[in-house]
């Protein structure tokens, strides 16, 4: 796989902290954008404009497209005409578009033509732009509106941790790896996990994989849901064999309002991180486990969080919650490339 | 498909299997636990057997298929059997569509045929929201094939009797609330 190579430091001498964390955003706001074709023309009369984009606009609302705008300027010196319209839809029900003229777009005579030039076929975006990279790309190809998620923008930006927050991520995933590499030691594929309740910055569960042993579904991430599910009184697993997977008793006299007794969903409010992007069991089992945020290291070829799936952002589930990936990307990736060998060796 | 031949069982067969996966999920809406029921079946043999457990676990990823699946690996140890040759000639009959997380479990498995009741709209993972069940997902297990149909009015209605009950375990976040009102 292609490392993502936009915005890449060059690695300090060190090689400690030279990782940036990135969104990983929905499919939909992942994405380029998408194109359809529409007949515009240009408008020969600026004076006409207003009447023209009513008169259009009446017969032809485009309301399944609210993104787009009617009229582009166009920007080159020596263009005859100063504005463009367009007009409707070039292909209904996924026919081949040929050129129009004003009359057969415009059969019934509801629409003066005066001041409308030739009508030519164009590429307009065909969704609203989510992300500021989709708008720079949408707007190259005709004027769309834009309603900016600031936060998003920030997030792409990398200026959405503060310098102090990036300090713990660090902490947190130094935590993964250094479980990872015990696992490792005992034969386990080197992934290591740790569940953190981002209101108090404890470290609620540290696990790694333990698939090596007598389960094979006992991915890191599972293992932190169970030793989370431990640390509140249940759990399905022992770990005794596994002293590298451990979690925190929760005392009563905690400053936590007690934990009402049986409550499931408990990773709700709390974040994971995970050496590696998690596979689609495990993803999903965040999803039902009520996780808010996930951090991973780096990716997986047929990872569930971003990179195959996006199970974290369906609008179809029941719950969605937040992933970042590239915290100690370098050094999360050497712990993966050590499986890889050991899978082919 | 050579997996599909062999793995035909008969329509009998299925629905002896199944009415035993349907008590089970009645046993689990008695507990307060959400109604699925399932078994896992080599050489006409009960091998696991499963039913929701999170509640009472508190950990929200043991779902019944998950319970059945430790149970034949336990049994392998007992019986000293390879996982993988028993797992590869096993049928699961589960009384509600695996979701996501269970039918990738499945996959890693290399269970060959899940008989199923009615499917689960909500999370379904052999074609309700994703077909896990018969996706090229190189790096997870092997497909698998489903029949789904078997009971499915009963399994539904336990579902909507579980659900119309307010779950008193369930968490009171915003987005529980936001599913409520769909």
């Amino acid at each position: 796989m292609e490392p993502n190579s936009k915005r890449r430091k060059t690695a300090e001498p060190d090689g400690a902290s030279s990782w940036e964390v990135q969104p990983v955003l929905s499919e939909q706001e992942s994405q380029g954008i998408r194109l359809m074709p529409v007949y515009a023309a240009p408008v020969l009369d600026k004076k006409e404009t207003c009447r023209l984009v009513k008169e259009v606009s009446a017969v032809y609302p485009l309301s399944d497209y609210p993104h787009l705008k009617r009229i582009r300027a166009c920007l080159s010196v020596g263009s005859p005409h100063p504005l463009e319209i367009i007009l409707c839809l070039a292909s209904l029900n996924g026919e081949q578009a040929g050129l129009r003229s004003l009359t057969e777009l415009f059969p019934s005579g509801q629409v003066d033509l005066c001041g409308l030039g030739k009508p030519f076929l164009a590429q307009v975006p065909a969704c609203a732009p989510l992300t500021r990279p989709q708008y720079e790309e949408a707007v190259l190809h005709w004027p769309v509106s834009f309603h900016e998620n600031k936060r998003i923008t920030q997030a792409l930006k990398g200026c959405l941790f503060s310098p102090l927050e990036k300090a713990a991520m660090q902490n947190h995933m130094e935590l993964a790896i250094h479980t990872a590499q015990q696992g490792a030691r005992q034969g386990m594929e080197p992934v290591g996990a740790a569940v953190v309740d981002p209101a108090t910055g404890r470290v609620l569960a540290v696990g790694h994989d333990c698939r090596g042993g007598s389960n094979p579904l006992l991915h890191a991430a599972m293992v932190c849901i169970d030793l989370v599910a431990h640390s509140h009184g249940g759990g399905a697993y022992s770990y005794k064999d596994h002293p590298a997977c451990t979690f925190l008793h929760v005392d009563n006299n905690a400053q936590h309002p007690p934990l009402g007794d049986g409550l499931p969903y408990i990773c709700t409010g709390y974040d994971m991180y995970l050496t590696r992007e998690p596979c689609m069991m495990c993803a999903m089992a965040l999803v039902h486990s009520r996780i808010q945020r996930v951090f991973y290291g780096t990716p997986s070829p047929h990872g569930a969080l971003g990179t195959a799936h996006h199970i974290h952002s369906r609008r179809d589930l029941n719950h969605r919650y937040e992933v970042f990936r590239g915290i100690l990307e370098d050094q999360c990736k050497r712990l993966a490339r050590l499986s890889d060998h050991k899978e082919s060796g | 498909m050579e997996a599909a031949k062999r793995w035909r069982v008969s329509a009998g067969e299925s629905e002896a299997w199944m009415d035993r996966a349907v008590h089970m999920a009645k046993d689990a809406l008695e507990n307060g636990e959400v109604p699925v029921g399932c078994l896992m079946v080599y050489n006409n043999e009960i091998v696991g057997k499963g039913r929701n457990e999170v509640n009472e676990t508190k950990n929200a990823t043991r779902h019944a298929e998950m319970v059945a699946i430790d149970q034949v690996l336990d049994w392998c140890q007992q019986h000293k059997k390879k996982p993988e040759e028993v797992f590869t000639h096993t049928v699961l009959y589960v009384t509600v569509e695996p979701c996501i997380m269970c039918a990738a479990a499945l996959r890693m498995m290399k269970i060959p045929l899940v008989v199923y009741g009615c499917q689960n709209e909500r999370f379904g993972g052999c074609g309700s929201v994703l077909n896990i069940s018969s996706a090229t997902l190189t790096d997870t297990g092997e497909p698998f094939q489903c029949i789904a149909g078997y009971r499915s009015e009963e399994a539904v209605e336990m579902l909507k009797t579980f659900y119309r009950q307010e779950n008193p375990n369930a968490p009171k976040s915003k987005v529980r609330k936001k599913e409520f009102s769909k």
